[in-house]
């Protein structure tokens, strides 16, 4: 099997700086959530739903300087061609868990709701590469839509690199082939809230790899900008009726 | 959920009316309004997708695997994840419980058999995404709609294989995949079987309690219907399943007949309703949201 | 009657711009214009670069600019400058009438669910215990807590002042507030009440509601005669209160002291209802109904619109069709329309 041909093609037909189909929405389950998001990223389908800032239930949670991010992340036993039971607590999970606490408490303002927890659940009903950077784009988005205040957009996307040559935003195949990279752009900079490198990549290509990834980024912030104006503006349109 | 005694008597006074007074003004016979969308998920065999106005909402998935037959207890398996309990919760392994007994004791069987030594296997993945009542009737009419919505491969190698080794082969056109309703033998119907929970207060009985309703419930009756009619087991229970309910008690046995005359008349109509959302859905139109 | 209704998922505001199109060429265009006019801002977007503006909520300040910290709509009031978010929790604000229940009986205060971030306070010392106003509030007062107010009970009151952490103080020291009764509860989104001088307000068919500005709603069978004229008569005297004064004072306009003294007895923490016929107990569930329909329908929720809602619906001689999308938007349209009959 051929990941990346000589004539310049991926295995789903993409060039290697093209993104899979990104699709979002916003405000998917405004009854039971504070703030819910849906996105497709390819064929990896995550929903977002968001409580809070809210009062913590355990003491515990409770910060008097800030506010407390709790994810929690289910993967659908469906979520993969071959059905697979996974235990909340596996190692990975856990792993992830910690990598988006850690990245959210940083854009999103927490100090501003002292002694509150947000609670983030996170389903993801399919996969094909890139969990990490489409539940990152699914909890900025829900954190919007709960009208949480944070700096920027958290736009996140995956890279990899085939012998030479950098590719964007890999599928499940080409992301167990090849070293690949998650990073997450805070908006329409260059830094990055988040970065993951699970394996060996030459030092001396990253900076293209980074590079094509924060285009990408900056991409998918744009995409989800548009979801957010849109849904704002329809909004905004009912209330001035 | 905690309510004040005083909401708490407001609403068992108007409940244990005749005919009961609910706070949305439902008949006790009455639904609250779902959405469904069926076969959504395009690597699951089969999927629905069933939402309550309030936001309760409930994914089910299909999957089908061969098994050889030899080797496995049962061929259906359920595996129910509620948001916001574990796991190994008592809530969670009930309603794992009482599904899997449910489908494993009245489903055709017969359909998934394949050779004399493989068969289909059904793997059914409930997600409980969000809930205010007590999610099983949510959960067992999704599963109908997965159910009713599952195609499985054509299978193109020989049924016998008695004699001779051989791997099942299946023809690798979807368009020739069977729904599972079409698999069942020509004169009887596939209607998986669904569970209707009823609230008792009083002499009446509640269709589809909600939440509130369910803190003042004099108790809570668990009951199935397959192929037209109730079936065992039936079973009680106390709905408000995370905080106590301080008028639960015994219910007279009269209620169980009763229950079993409100499910003849009412159940073909909520089947009917189910199968009417299948006709009508089309997968290729919007998306799940 | 159907005994179940199941519907295909629509997305509201994907049909929203083709009804529109289809309903009226000319008002679309007025429609499209007035939303590219209010665009919303998202964030990280930049609002301002001028320094004259002060950073208000929904904003950050980085580098001499000023950004915005969440998507919504810029809200500019004399000097400040503050984004107010799409959707969110509900902010308390020095005034507001609310309704809340309380989740924790703590030392000398109770906690209480209003909706907000964090839960409100209620002090022992904001309440009217038995007794009257003027009595000192003893050790005893602190032992029997739960027997005025315990976990899950619903009360309405005012929000007196909010703590510098944003949490909110709630007092009850006003005959219009304390413990409910006699009637049931729902929850509507707190960006759709219309905030106005009463909240209480008594309806047609003998039924009373209280819409908190936090979304809680309360309704309930109206008091007894005497009390719903004395309850005009207060209107009148809050009117003309307001009025007169500039500024807040907790608990304007509220009864004269003497009469809350001998209203104050054990009775306002009773738990036990009044009889309520089920005509008002129907009459009850019908409010009930139109009230999720406007909510529903994203319409904001004022006294009038519950009445006309009311009036729309009772050509449903069942409530509990009422529950149908169809009938909370036909609900709704009649609403729209019956306003705009009257301009």
């Amino acid at each position: 099997m051929e990941l990346y041909s000589p004539e310049g093609l991926r295995i789903d037909g993409r060039r290697w700086n093209e993104l899979r189909k990104f699709e979002c929405r916003i405000n998917t389950h405004p009854n039971s959530s504070d703030g819910s998001s849906f996105i497709e990223q390819g064929n990896t389908k995550v929903i977002c739903m968001v409580q809070g800032p809210m009062e913590p239930v355990l003491r515990s949670q409770s910060n008097p300087n800030q506010a407390n991010i709790e994810i929690s992340i289910t993967i659908a036993n469906f979520s993969t061609t071959e059905r697979k039971k996974r235990l909340k607590n596996e190692k990975r999970l856990v792993e992830l868990k910690a990598t988006l606490e850690r990245t959210f408490e940083q854009s999103v303002m927490c100090k501003l709701y002292p002694r509150t927890v947000i609670q983030v659940n996170i389903h993801v009903l399919a996969q094909d590469g890139g969990l990490l950077a489409g539940i990152t784009n699914a909890i900025t988005l829900g954190l919007i839509d709960a009208g949480i205040a944070m700096y920027d957009y958290v736009s996140s996307i995956s890279a990899g690199l085939y012998d030479t040559t950098p590719l964007l935003d890999l599928n499940t195949l080409e992301e167990n082939d090849m070293s690949t990279l998650t990073i997450g752009v805070i908006g329409k900079s260059e830094k990055l809230a988040l970065l993951l490198l699970e394996d060996k990549m030459p030092l001396d290509r990253l900076e293209s790899v980074l590079a094509i990834g924060i285009a990408g980024g900056h991409r998918i912030r744009d995409l989800m900008d548009e979801e957010v104006r849109r849904h704002g503006n329809l909004r905004l349109s009912k209330v001035n009726v | 959920m905690i309510l004040s005694p005083a909401e708490r008597s407001y609403l068992y006074d108007s409940l244990i009316q005749k005919p009961p007074i609910r706070p949305d003004s439902r008949s006790g016979h009455q639904f609250r309004p779902l959405e469904a969308k069926t076969a959504f998920l395009p690597s699951s065999n089969g999927s629905a997708r069933i939402r309550l106005m309030d936001g309760s909402e409930c994914i089910v998935s299909v999957k089908a695997k061969v098994v050889l037959k030899s080797q496995e207890s049962s061929l259906i398996e359920c595996d129910i994840d509620v948001s916001g309990n574990r796991d190994d919760s008592n809530f969670v392994s009930i309603l794992k419980f009482n599904l899997t007994n449910l489908l494993c004791q009245n489903f055709p069987m017969d359909v998934l058999q394949l050779t004399s030594k493989y068969s289909y296997k059904l793997f059914i993945d409930c997600l409980v995404i969000s809930h205010t009542s007590y999610p099983l009737t949510l959960l067992s009419l999704a599963t109908y709609l997965a159910l009713k919505t599952t195609r499985l491969p054509l299978l193109v190698s020989d049924v016998d294989d008695s004699e001779v080794e051989e791997q099942p082969t299946f023809s690798d056109d979807w368009d020739k995949s069977k729904y599972l309703k079409e698999m069942v033998s020509s004169n009887s119907k596939f209607q998986p079987p669904i569970f209707i929970t009823l609230g008792v207060v009083g002499d009446n009985l509640l269709f589809d309690p909600s939440t509130e309703e369910e803190q003042v419930l004099e108790n809570g009756l668990i009951l199935s219907w397959y192929n037209n009619k109730v079936i065992t087991p039936i079973s009680n229970i106390n709905l408000a399943s995370n905080s106590n309910n301080s008028n639960f008690k015994g219910m007279d046995p009269i209620l169980i007949s009763k229950s079993l005359a409100l499910l003849k008349k009412y159940c073909g109509e909520i089947v009917d309703a189910l199968d009417g959302i299948i006709e009508h859905d089309d997968a290729t139109e919007g998306g799940i949201f | 009657m159907s005994v179940i209704s199941i519907t295909r998922p629509t997305n509201v505001y994907d049909d929203e711009p083709s009804d529109i199109e289809m309903s009226d060429v000319e008002e679309s265009g007025e429609l499209k214009k007035e939303s590219a006019g209010e665009s919303i801002v998202t964030p990280g977007e930049l609002v301002t670069d001028d320094p004259v503006w002060m950073k208000g909520h929904g904003t950050y300040f980085l580098h001499d600019q000023t950004y915005s910290s969440v998507a919504g709509s810029v809200s500019r009031v004399n000097r400040l400058l503050s984004v107010i978010p799409l959707r969110g929790r509900y902010q308390a604000e020095t005034g507001d009438h609310v309704v809340g229940r309380i989740t924790e009986v703590g030392p000398k205060r109770w906690k209480v669910d209003i909706g907000c971030k964090q839960d409100a306070v209620l002090m022992l010392g904001s309440v009217n215990l038995p007794g009257g106003v003027l009595r000192r509030k003893s050790e005893s007062d602190e032992l029997q807590m739960r027997n005025f107010l315990k976990e899950g009970d619903l009360l309405n009151a005012e929000v007196q002042s909010i703590f510098s952490n944003g949490s909110a103080s709630l007092h009850t020291r006003s005959l219009k507030y304390g413990k409910l009764r006699n009637g049931i509860f729902l929850k509507v989104p707190s960006s759709l009440v219309v905030k106005s001088k009463n909240h209480s307000y008594n309806l047609p068919g003998n039924v009373s509601v209280i819409v908190g500005v936090n979304g809680y709603v309360w309704l309930s069978k109206s008091k007894q005669g005497a009390s719903s004229t004395t309850s005009a008569t207060t209107n009148k005297a809050q009117a003309a209160f307001d009025s007169s004064s500039s500024g807040y004072n907790p608990g304007q306009g509220s009864v004269s002291i003497t009469r809350l003294e001998e209203e104050s007895s054990w009775e306002i923490y009773s738990d036990k209802n009044e009889s309520i016929s089920n005509s008002v107990r129907h009459t009850i569930t019908r409010y009930y109904n139109v009230i999720k329909a406007l909510a529903f329908g994203e319409l904001g929720i004022t006294e009038q619109r519950i009445i006309m809602g009311y009036e729309a619906s009772l050509a449903y001689e069942d409530v509990g069709s009422l529950i149908d999308k169809e009938a909370m938007e036909s609900i709704c349209q009649d609403v729209i329309n019956s306003e705009k009959m009257r301009g």
